[in-house]
């Protein structure tokens, strides 16, 4: 078994990808999801709430506003380049903070306060950067609020949002579509092409070509299922377990690809399987965007021991510890793949060479 | 060449595609620098016996020994050794003339290859950068004969080389055949172009429902089995055209021949030899095309 020559057939598949559209609809796919989601459900593109502030003391207010999270804060020197700011709709809103504000408030004064809103932005972020600068105004003034908020949660307070649980469904396509759809749909061509004939009377082996096209398979699961993860920004707090398991889940896809390559006949069957399979394949993403559904039947699939833990980790805060199970089954699968994939690929050769 | 020890040891060779058997025990040899003509019809087991030599599959019982390795247990090391150029045109369409060299090129190990001498060589330098997608048939195959050399072989397999192809494609592809067997390198030709076989092999094979009939070179074989005599074809007296046959077998043959021309207004002298093909048809019962 030859590294560089598994690599060099890995290569050619990398360097003539943007030749082949199967290739850019397995990169454009995750992306043109993601903002689809979105879009429909709010996220990628929800814009922050953007207050400029004008500080000519050192105000409390202006340190406050800074630690808030989902509100952009611009200070800025003069109270003129806010306005223009606020003006072209470069801020939603600002607030020029006279000097000694904070004890003029402190001493029960009532210092004007210029809060300039743009006319371009929109009403919900008018209302929150004003209640928001009211609010951060009283505490620097120690005033308690005028009236007792009581907040009570309602509904399933484990409730995901639907654009959170819609997150496994970019990266199963990530994942699926590049690990699995792109080396079987190579082996594929190559088979149907002849040009594995050409190629396996070199030196190279029937090995050699499965472990390159595994290793396209691979690398391009996991940069997708990453690259999608980003776009969406739901890497948590534990990318690099993230990343490990959309590495095992790759390896996985990828070994499948090469199975369902070696086997199918024509383009015509890998679709057509591709297809049947998909909804045992998808059954993971099917219970977490209905998680009243009974939660082990996904345990099946074999996409559970990945996209789960990938989706518990992301938006749930799970860690590795919590999923060595998950992880140790992923690992056997690709374990036990290996040697079928191994015997389908030289019960491919073998077809080529009496087809030829 | 005869002092060489052979670059292909074929003993007894039998392969079956399930129940039919396809090759049954094929035995023969191929010596450095030397152009060995497989023929045979479709289906006679000559693409099963090249499959066999160039390891795409393993014989069922026998043996092959190429370069004084056997292709069972040694492919891969022997395969950095042989060329192959296959009837099917399997060149990645996609990619460039230069990519298609550079990545074959690489499977064999070869970090700098001069891809630009190797489609000089087949007349493709001009086109090398174009994509084999817009290449002609006869571009196609001619960068096929590039790829099977592009790790100088030792023993070279070509299947059809030149079918189909235009005149000019078709010499330059037998001059590149020519061109390595000089060099040394034993060269295997599996041809339906009896013209071409017997024009460019040393010797010949005649293969027919799995089993060598003949071999031999093609002037002795067709010498075996031609008719050895002359024919003459003379103006008559009545000014009708005439034909005698004169045979080459005996004595008194020069007399003979001395006699009638003298006698005769001959108009075309012609000797009857076989072609391939009446060798074939005599050894088989039928034709290639059959």
């Amino acid at each position: 078994m030859s590294t560089r020559r598994a690599w060099s057939i890995a290569a050619r598949e990398f360097r003539l990808g943007p030749r082949s559209p199967i290739f850019l609809y397995a990169v454009f796919l995750p992306i043109a999801m993601s903002f689809l989601i979105s879009a429909v459900f709010g996220g990628l593109l929800d814009p922050e709430a953007r207050l400029g502030i004008v500080d000519l003391g050192q105000s409390e207010v202006t340190l406050a506003a800074q630690e808030l999270e989902g509100i952009a804060v611009d200070v800025l020197d003069d109270a003129e380049s806010l306005r223009d700011r606020v003006e072209t709709h470069n801020l939603d809103a600002g607030i020029v903070l006279a000097a000694e504000f904070d004890d003029r408030i402190r001493a029960g004064e009532q210092p004007d306060l210029d809060f300039y809103i743009s006319g371009e932005s929109l009403a919900s972020t008018r209302i929150i950067l004003a209640v928001t600068t009211t609010d951060l105004i009283r505490e620097v003034a120690g005033e308690e609020p005028p009236v007792a908020v009581s907040v009570t949660p309602i509904g399933d307070e484990d409730f995901v949002p639907i654009g959170d649980r819609l997150l496994p469904i970019v990266v199963f396509y990530a994942v699926v579509i590049a690990a699995l759809f792109l080396p079987a749909a190579s082996l594929l061509d190559e088979r149907e092409k002849q040009t594995l004939s050409a190629v396996l009377v070199t030196p190279t082996t029937m090995r050699e070509v499965l472990v390159g096209k595994g290793i396209l398979g691979v690398l391009m699961g996991v940069a997708l299922g990453v690259f999608s993860l980003a776009l969406n920004q739901a890497f948590g707090n534990r990318p690099l377990e993230i990343v490990l398991f959309l590495l095992v889940g790759s390896i996985m896809m990828a070994q499948l690809g090469l199975i369902l390559g070696s086997l199918v006949k024509d383009a015509n069957s890998l679709y057509t399987a591709i297809k049947g399979a998909g909804v045992f394949i998808a059954l993971p993403v099917i219970f977490i965007i209905w998680p009243t559904l009974p939660q082990w039947v996904p345990r099946f699939a074999p996409t559970y021991y990945f996209l789960t833990p990938v989706y518990e980790i992301s938006v749930n805060g799970g860690a590795l510890a919590d999923f060595w199970l998950e992880f140790g089954v992923a690992c056997l699968l690709c374990l036990a793949l290996a040697p079928v994939l191994l015997a389908v690929g030289h019960r491919a050769e073998t077809r080529l060479a009496w087809a030829g | 060449m005869a002092d060489s020890p052979p670059a292909i040891e074929v003993t007894e060779i039998s392969y079956s595609y399930g129940d039919v058997l396809a090759v049954d025990g094929v035995s023969f040899e191929v010596a450095p620098g030397e152009i060995f003509g497989l023929l045979g019809p479709n289906g006679a087991g000559k693409s099963t016996t090249v499959k066999m030599l160039t390891g795409q599959i393993g014989p069922d019982s026998g043996s092959i020994r190429v370069l004084g390795m056997d292709t069972v247990s040694d492919t891969s090391k022997y395969q950095g050794r042989i060329g192959v150029c296959f009837e099917e045109k399997n060149l990645y369409t996609a990619m460039s003339g230069h990519e298609n060299l550079r990545f074959f090129g690489r499977l064999f190990g070869i970090k700098d290859l001069d891809t630009a001498a190797l489609l000089d060589r087949v007349d493709l330098g001009p086109r090398g950068d174009d994509r084999v997608a817009d290449y002609s048939k006869g571009m196609r195959q001619r960068l096929m004969m590039a790829r099977a050399l592009i790790n100088r072989p030792d023993v070279l397999f070509l299947d059809e080389p030149t079918d189909g192809l235009d005149p000019v494609s078709a010499r330059t592809i037998q001059g590149l055949i020519t061109q390595e067997a000089e060099r040394g390198v034993a060269v295997v030709l599996t041809t339906h172009d009896m013209h071409e076989a017997d024009t460019l092999s040393d010797r010949v094979a005649f293969i027919n429902q799995g089993k060598i009939l003949a071999l031999d070179a093609p002037e002795a074989l067709k010498l075996q089995h031609g008719q050895r005599s002359v024919r003459i074809r003379s103006l008559g007296n009545a000014g009708e055209i005439e034909e005698t046959t004169i045979p080459l077998e005996g004595s008194g043959v020069p007399d003979s021949l001395q006699d009638t021309i003298a006698n005769l207004e001959v108009l075309t002298i012609h000797t009857e030899e076989a072609t391939l093909e009446d060798v074939f048809v005599a050894y088989a019962g039928r034709g290639l095309g059959a």
